[in-house]
């Protein structure tokens, strides 16, 4: 048990926090330059490009009917972008994680703070696209801010399902599949750019077991009407994924950086 | 709980460790032990188990078997306070890259959890003991060789430890530089820092270490101060010859007091300090031979043969 203990994370996790933060000011302005670009596009070509042609999405305009799923979807290729190509390259390339754990740090000190860092770009990207959305007049209520919870604890989940890649990718290339297989098919069909009803059930099924869907249908009640249907449930759906994810990716990342 | 005389004594006290992966036997039942402000050496080629022992004090790689304990604590189950009392320093730059030099040591100390306050003099004294002072806005990719090795150091030093741990700390750096960190490392030792090594370097081990090991296939085949394992296992002196007539020399040498041995086209004739060998040699008139002291390098490729490890 004391063996266990040795690897559990503490409030040291924090200063690896700090340390992704520092790296950070470095990127931050190429990044978001990159990342908010491409959203705003999404909102401006389909949002109004498509949404000339399609009047009306679930009651509303198409715009605002994609602009709160943009922002949970900005919060998914952040963390997941973080938890793999960055994580990995810590793990893997520059030998990041083995010199925090020469320093008495744990490696649940270095996981806890890389899920906490991944959580922070989720959020850091949410926050900027609900500037853009408000900057358009999409935002329906003061309480959408109350996403930007949902947000972080989505942002745990992917990069919780982001490490778990990591630690088994044996190079770079193989996040190419977790882009194209997991990330890539949420963005599109996790109720993003259109509601479920009306579609084959398999369809519905199939989105309603994909974590995004809970986030996007909980950002856009939220941003739009101030409120979400069925909250709790998705909350609930959305901690579940969370935990599972973590829990699996704590297993695999420990394996992998100790002997 | 008494603490025991060992515990007092030795910074490193580890017995019977040995890991193991798959069929091959890293570390095979290896005793570690370092005497408060000593410098131990740990010798052997490439794959002897000497990073996979280091990789056991730092926690990274854990024991199949035997216990380990430094500083009087368990590392098996106290690692983080164990690591709180050292520093490390890989064989390989762990520096973050995506950092300067001055960033790389305040983020690592805050690891330590020293404040900013604590750590802002510490490291301007370090940077300029280490020779680092007009780098310390650098990225690491624009510091030579020499120079990140020495940032490493100076990493590990952050928190003031007890003991430093250094893996092959000059593999790869020109004389210059070796010379520097070796200059760093004795400054280090006379202020009273426990130093343990690995290297392959024997003029390494011979300027640092006050005792080595040699270790090969995860074993230790000898261990104590390096001119008495020299002297005791090897010899004062080595005469090394060239050429085809080796064996007709041998016959006349026959019977003096010396140890041969043949590598290629070179015969090493091992004795001691003022052996007859010498009279004959220059009697018979020969010229063409190389006499020197024997060193450290003699008594490992003596215990560690002379084939090629790859």
């Amino acid at each position: 048990m004391s063996e266990f203990l040795q690897h559990a994370p503490s409030h040291r996790a924090v200063r690896v926090w700090v340390r992704h933060l520092v790296m950070y000011r470095t990127w931050f302005v190429a990044e978001w330059a990159g990342s908010l670009t491409e959203h705003a596009l999404y909102l401006l070509a389909f949002g109004y490009g498509l949404g000339h042609f399609v009047p009306d999405m679930g009651g509303m305009p198409y715009a605002q009917f994609i602009g709160p799923g943009l922002v949970v979807s900005i919060a998914m290729w952040s963390a997941s972008y973080e938890a793999t190509y960055g994580a990995y390259s810590r793990m893997r390339i520059q030998h990041t994680y083995e010199g925090m754990l020469s320093a008495p740090l744990t490696v649940g000190d270095v996981v806890l703070g890389d899920l906490l860092w991944c959580a922070s770009r989720s959020l850091i990207g949410a926050v900027l696209m609900l500037i853009v959305l408000t900057a358009f007049g999409l935002v329906g209520s003061p309480w959408a801010v109350a996403v930007l919870p949902v947000v972080f604890i989505e942002g745990l989940m992917f990069a919780g399902l982001g490490l778990i890649a990591t630690a088994i990718a044996p190079s770079y290339a193989f996040f190419n599949f977790h882009n194209s297989l997991i990330v890539m098919p949420m963005f599109f069909f996790a109720e993003t750019f259109f509601p479920l009803q009306g579609l084959p059930p398999w369809m519905q099924a199939v989105s309603q077991a994909m974590p995004l869907t809970h986030a996007v249908v909980l950002s856009r009640g939220l941003i739009v009407h101030g409120q979400a249907p069925d909250a709790a449930w998705h909350l609930l759906m959305l901690s579940a994924f969370t935990l599972a994810f973590l829990a699996v990716a704590c297993g695999l990342v420990g394996r992998r950086m100790l002997d | 709980m008494e603490r025991s005389l060992s515990e007092l004594e030795f910074e490193v006290d580890g017995q019977g460790l040995a890991k193991s992966y798959g069929a091959l036997k890293a570390v095979d039942g290896v005793d570690l032990r370092l005497r408060r402000g000593g410098c131990f050496g740990i010798l052997g080629p490439n794959g002897a188990g000497k990073t996979t022992t280091i990789k056991m004090l730092c926690g990274t790689v854990i024991p199949d078997a035997g216990f380990l304990r430094a500083f009087g604590l368990d590392v098996a189950t106290e690692g983080r306070r164990v690591r709180e009392r050292m520093g490390i320093v890989p064989q390989e730059s762990t520096l973050d890259t995506d950092l300067t030099v001055y960033e790389n040591l305040w983020v690592y100390a805050g690891y330590f959890g020293l404040s900013r306050r604590e750590s802002l003099p510490r490291i301007e004294e370090l940077l300029q003991f280490f020779h680092l002072r007009e780098k310390w806005g650098s990225t690491i990719r624009t510091l030579s060789g020499g120079m990140k090795r020495r940032l490493l150091v100076a990493r590990a030093l952050i928190h003031r430890p007890r003991l430093l741990i250094l893996d092959e700390p000059t593999t790869g750096l020109d004389p210059q530089a070796r010379h520097l960190v070796w200059n760093r490392l004795r400054e280090l030792r006379r202020q009273g820092l426990s130093i343990l090594l690995t290297t392959h370097y024997m003029e390494e081990a011979a300027q640092l270490c006050d005792r080595v090991g040699v270790m090969d296939e995860g074993k230790f085949l000898v261990e104590g101060a390096p001119l008495d394992l020299v002297r005791e296992r090897v010899g004062e002196e080595v005469i090394e010859l060239r050429g085809s007539e080796a064996d007709s020399l041998l016959r006349e040498l026959d019977g003096l007091p010396f140890h041969p041995e043949r590598v290629g086209d070179t015969l090493y004739l091992y004795c001691q300090r003022g052996s007859p060998v010498m009279d004959r040699l220059l009697q018979s008139g020969r010229r063409d031979f190389l006499r020197r002291p024997a060193t450290l390098e003699d008594l490992f490729l003596r215990l560690t043969g002379r084939e090629l490890r790859e």
